[in-house]
């Protein structure tokens, strides 16, 4: 770089001395040519210097002014072609040398200050793209961030739904007594249905108006059964977190069916307090499901150190002021030590014998990935837990 | 108040089962009684009957076992149903007197079977009840004295020995022993043994 700068400026240097001596001659040309018609012989000599200075700065404008003095001396200053000087041209002759001086010392300072704006420009210039340069790295490297975190995002996003699911299978590993008493419930009908049915038919004569009764019954529990595991299937299938338009207080009432046996054999009693007409709320059916069973199997298990008359589980919804739905799940156990209160949600923070620990830390990552907050309500005795989900306000991933 | 036509009590919190149970009854001409649950059940007036109970372990409100508590005076013979397979809770009933625990589903002649074997206990149990009933009523008939009597002679003393345990003659202890046999309705002295074990009398025990 610095030769092949270095071979401009001598080839610069070199155009501007050359130009201070075509412009000497250009303007000795000119005045020959015109002679006579000129009226004042100095005109174009002022004009070389003036773009010689302009041109090639201070030292070609004071060749130009020099070269002229000698040109005008020379061509049109008697005595003529020589290079005397009569005593009468001598103020001429300095005032137009003074001059050309102030001219080229003028322009040369004024070449300078362009120049120097030139060159911040250029700098300027080289700064901004430099600067630009730089921005553009960053904002590559902050793309491909932005892309790893993404990925990061998306592979939490599997495990967190993986975690999930495996919670929602050990959830219904210890609700398999009420999927089989669910499904025995309508299989037992179905058995003693057939029986009967064939009873009916053997009789002399056969009664074949209560064999048809028993067949359309046998019919309705088959169907019945059916449900139970389409429900179950539900429950423990590998889902892709889609979300839906729903209903909070039907799928509170599809949890509860599953703890129906639980609440039972427990002798807890169950009391729903679900507002009505409550606007719905754009969620995960399965995920929802899971995080009101996890909050209703809590509060079941939590009940068991209490006698089993004082136990009572409130399912509670409403609609908030500020648009937002309000769950309550409330028991009337021994409550939630106030030690513990920030522990519960952690990871494998468990004070069951037999639980994992992930319960309240997959609910409320649920919870939270719908863009609502689970938290521990205040509770006169017993512990209750709330959460709460926007309304309409669809969040755009999660 | 037909007496002696057994009459079958099913209790089950699903409605379809009770209606599938209550055409099995009607098929092989059954009487049959069905309620919801144990509290229905308890208001319901019994007919005089030899009965079967056929009880759902798990109902709502008053269970099953708790129900059989309840019952545990009138004797009710007891066949369970469940829709759970749960060992520690069929234990319990059977020690508790349960005639059958079975698992839904289970087929007709099982519970059927079930069913005429309780029927069968319950008629013995009515009919052991019933001459409990009424060698207690004769029992009420005997005086103070003819049941010191009776209570020494079934103790196997002789009348002489009664006689001096009573401070009194054997004359007196023979027609006291007379009227104990007479009052009570006993052949020999093994009956009114027989009849004082019935009885459980206290005196017996010392």
């Amino acid at each position: 770089m610095s030769t092949s700068s270095g071979k401009v400026f001598r080839d610069q240097v070199f155009s501007n001395y050359l130009v201070a001596v075509i412009v000497v001659w250009l303007a000795v040309l000119i005045t020959l040519c015109l002679g006579p018609a000129l009226k004042h012989t100095l005109t174009f000599f002022f004009c070389a210097v003036m773009v010689s200075s302009w041109y090639g700065g201070l030292w070609p404008g004071l060749l130009t002014a020099f070269l002229s003095i000698l040109a005008l001396d020379f061509y049109f200053i008697p005595p003529l072609y020589s290079l005397g000087i009569a005593v009468a041209e001598l103020p001429d002759m300095l005032a137009f040398s003074a001059t050309a001086l102030f001219i080229s010392w003028l322009n040369s300072d004024q070449r300078k200050v362009k120049s120097s704006l030139r060159q911040a420009r250029d700098e300027l210039d080289a700064n901004i793209r430099e600067r630009t340069a730089d921005l553009n790295r960053a904002n590559l490297q902050l793309q491909s961030e932005i892309a790893e975190r993404r990925v990061a995002e998306e592979g939490l996003l599997q495990a967190q739904n993986e975690l999930a699911r495996i919670a929602r299978i050990t959830t219904m590993g210890e609700l398999a007594a009420s999927i089989a008493h669910e499904l025995n419930q309508p299989l037992g009908s179905i058995v003693v249905n057939g029986d009967a049915c064939l009873r009916w038919l053997e009789g002399t004569p056969p009664n074949l108006e209560e064999a048809r009764q028993a067949v359309e019954a046998i019919i309705r529990d088959g169907t019945r059964a059916s449900d139970v595991l389409v429900r179950t299937r539900k429950l423990v299938r590998r889902d892709e977190g889609t979300r839906e338009s729903l209903d909070v207080n039907a799928v509170i009432q599809e949890v509860v069916v599953w703890t129906n046996d639980k609440l039972q054999r427990s002798g807890t009693q169950l009391r729903l307090k679900l507002q009505e007409d409550l606007p719905p709320v754009i969620a995960d059916r399965v995920q929802l499901q899971q995080v009101i069973l996890n909050l209703v199997m809590n509060a079941i298990e939590a009940m068991l150190e209490v006698s089993p008359e004082a136990r009572t589980l409130w399912i509670r919804t409403e609609r908030q002021v500020f648009g937002d739905l309000l769950v309550q799940v409330a028991d009337s156990g021994s409550g939630i030590d106030p030690k513990h209160s920030r522990q519960i949600f952690e990871p494998f923070y468990t004070t069951k014998t037999n639980g994992i620990g992930m319960g309240l830390t997959i609910s409320r990552s649920i919870i939270e990935a719908h863009g609502g907050r689970l938290w521990i309500g205040k509770a006169d005795g017993g512990s209750t837990l709330c959460f709460i989900l926007p309304i309409k306000r669809e969040r755009p991933r999660g | 108040m037909d007496s002696d036509e057994p009459i079958v009590f099913a209790i089950d919190d699903d409605a379809s089962m009770r209606e599938a149970l209550a055409r099995l009854f009607r098929s092989i001409g059954m009487r049959a009684s069905m309620f919801s649950s144990a509290e229905e059940f308890l208001k319901f007036k019994r007919p005089d009957a030899p009965a079967a109970l056929v009880l759902d372990v798990r109902l709502p409100g008053l269970s099953g076992l708790e129900l059989q508590r309840e019952l545990n005076g009138s004797g009710i013979p007891i066949i369970y149903i469940t829709g759970h397979g749960d060992i520690p809770m069929s234990v319990e009933a059977m020690k508790a007197g349960a005639v059958e625990f079975l698992t839904k589903p289970f087929r007709d002649q099982v519970l059927l079977d079930a069913i005429s074997v309780a029927i069968k206990r319950d008629r013995e149990n009515r009919k052991e009840r019933a001459e409990v009933a009424e060698c207690r009523a004769r029992y009420e008939l005997l005086t103070q004295r003819e049941r010191e009597v009776l209570s020494h002679v079934v103790e196997g003393l002789m009348n002489k020995q009664i006689a001096a345990k009573l401070g009194t003659s054997e004359f007196t202890v023979k027609i006291h022993r007379k009227g104990v046999m007479q009052k009570m309705k006993a052949g020999s002295v093994a009956e009114l043994v027989r009849m004082a074990q019935k009885l459980e009398l206290p005196s017996l025990k010392h």
